[in-house]
């Protein structure tokens, strides 16, 4: 049983397209790091699987069920805290947990304790004197004490500093220990994405453009960089089956490849383009730049 | 035991965590019979997904450098001097391996590599040049 699915969803806002015949399937204990640019369709994505969205066309399941029909039943097997989570600004912090605890009945109240404490969170002040980073672990704390079996984060990092993302990321991984969560989070942060996901999702133009296994990106892709001598150019290398994205940078071109750098070194050579070509092997935040990135 | 990760390098998270052990096998830092430690242990300090430390002790079971018992934590598996032997120069190969990469993509001259290597062993990293292979 897949924990959540979609199949050839179209979705957009009026006539703006915001994805596009997108399809993906996620297994019990897969943690998905979701990148895309701002605007590239992660916050609409996962507002379908939250079921506050529906598709246009094609379906959304999670946990085998379409998450509108019975909101309140799926909703239980999963925590969430949105890009924008907004909490009772009037209530104190240990009235909103109080709250959170009435609505679910799996509640471990020994672990909220445990993350309050962790968190160092002030019981008694009032969420509107909350820092951000603060009202943030409030609403972590709220999404995962309930032991979902999902967990959705939009954006957990944003604005937050260092300390705090990295509690965020423990309070995952805790999480990832004790019941084998299935996670899926979006984020601009591709040291955290490194760190935690096992799977990668890019969102670019509307479409899934990577769909991979976070150690397969390093041991099977790869940027090639070439002088932009007027030797080569961008449609030639993007004539080239495993070339995903060819751009001039500078005065260099720029390709990043779905082959390890010995394999792409020998493709090129074969092709005749070689002189001057440096392979390397390319981290995520440079495949996000060279993939979402414009010319320059 | 000291183990850290770097997500920025191009290097996949297990596979750093598998040099790492290797490396202080190696060094002797780690001995056989010595304990790993769990991964739920790891992974929080690490901040790391568990199932990256389970592959790369999976790995290392799986190439005969760690050993599991039923039960009980991984230790290293014993080894024979020549193992050790072994072990040291395959870690050196696994390193020097995109150095050689490095010279044919540069089109350096073996020779040249070579040369260098000596003289960066020798502990004289300066006035390495072309003129100086044709002294030796």
């Amino acid at each position: 049983m897949s924990v959540l699915e979609l199949r050839n969803v179209y979705r957009g806002y009026g006539a703006q397209d915001v994805l596009a015949d997108v399809s993906l399937k996620v297994e019990r204990g897969e943690v998905i790091g979701l990148l895309g640019r701002n605007g590239a369709g992660k916050t609409t994505l996962i507002r379908l699987v939250m079921g506050m969205l529906g598709p246009e066309r094609g379906q959304v399941t999670v946990f085998d069920a379409d998450p509108r029909q019975d909101p309140l039943a799926t909703k239980r097997r999963i925590g969430y805290v949105a890009e924008d989570q907004e909490l009772p600004p009037f209530l104190k912090v240990r009235d909103v947990v109080a709250m959170y605890r009435q609505l679910y009945a799996g509640w471990d109240a020994e672990f909220a304790t445990n993350l309050a404490t962790r968190f160092e969170l002030p019981p008694d002040r009032k969420v509107k004197d909350l820092s951000r980073g603060q009202a943030r672990q409030v609403a972590l704390l709220c999404a995962v004490s309930h032991r979902p079996e999902l967990l959705v984060l939009d954006e957990p990092a944003g604005g937050l500093d260092p300390a705090a993302r990295r509690e965020f990321l423990e309070t995952s991984i805790q999480l990832l220990n004790d019941t084998g969560t299935t996670i899926l989070f979006s984020s601009h942060y591709m040291g955290d994405v490194e760190r935690m996901a096992s799977r990668l999702i890019m969102i670019h133009e509307r479409q899934k453009w990577i769909d991979s296994d976070v150690d397969a990106i390093r041991e099977g892709y790869c940027l090639a960089v070439l002088p932009a001598d007027g030797s080569c150019d961008n449609d030639r290398l993007l004539s080239i089956p495993t070339c995903l994205c060819a751009r001039r940078r500078g005065d260099a071109l720029h390709a990043v490849f779905e082959l390890d750098p010995a394999a792409c070194t020998r493709e090129l050579e074969e092709r005749g383009i070689e002189p001057g070509s440096q392979c390397r092997t390319i981290n995520l935040e440079e495949m996000f730049i060279e993939l979402a990135g414009r010319e320059s | 035991m000291h183990f850290y990760v770097d997500p920025n390098s191009g290097v996949p998270i297990f596979r750093q965590l598998m040099d790492q052990v290797k490396l202080q096998i190696a060094s002797g830092t780690l001995r056989p019979g010595d304990e790993l430690p769990s991964i739920r242990s790891l992974s929080i300090p690490l901040g790391v997904n568990p199932m990256t430390i389970s592959k790369a002790y999976n790995l290392l079971v799986h190439d005969q450098v760690l050993e599991r018992r039923p039960g009980r934590p991984l230790v290293v598996a014993e080894l024979d001097e020549s193992d050790l032997d072994t072990r040291r120069i395959e870690r050196l190969q696994e390193i020097l391996r995109p150095a050689v990469e490095l010279v044919r993509q540069l089109d350096l001259d073996a020779e040249v590599a070579v040369v260098l290597l000596r003289d960066m062993l020798a502990g004289n990293e300066t006035g390495f040049g072309s003129d100086r292979i044709e002294e030796d």
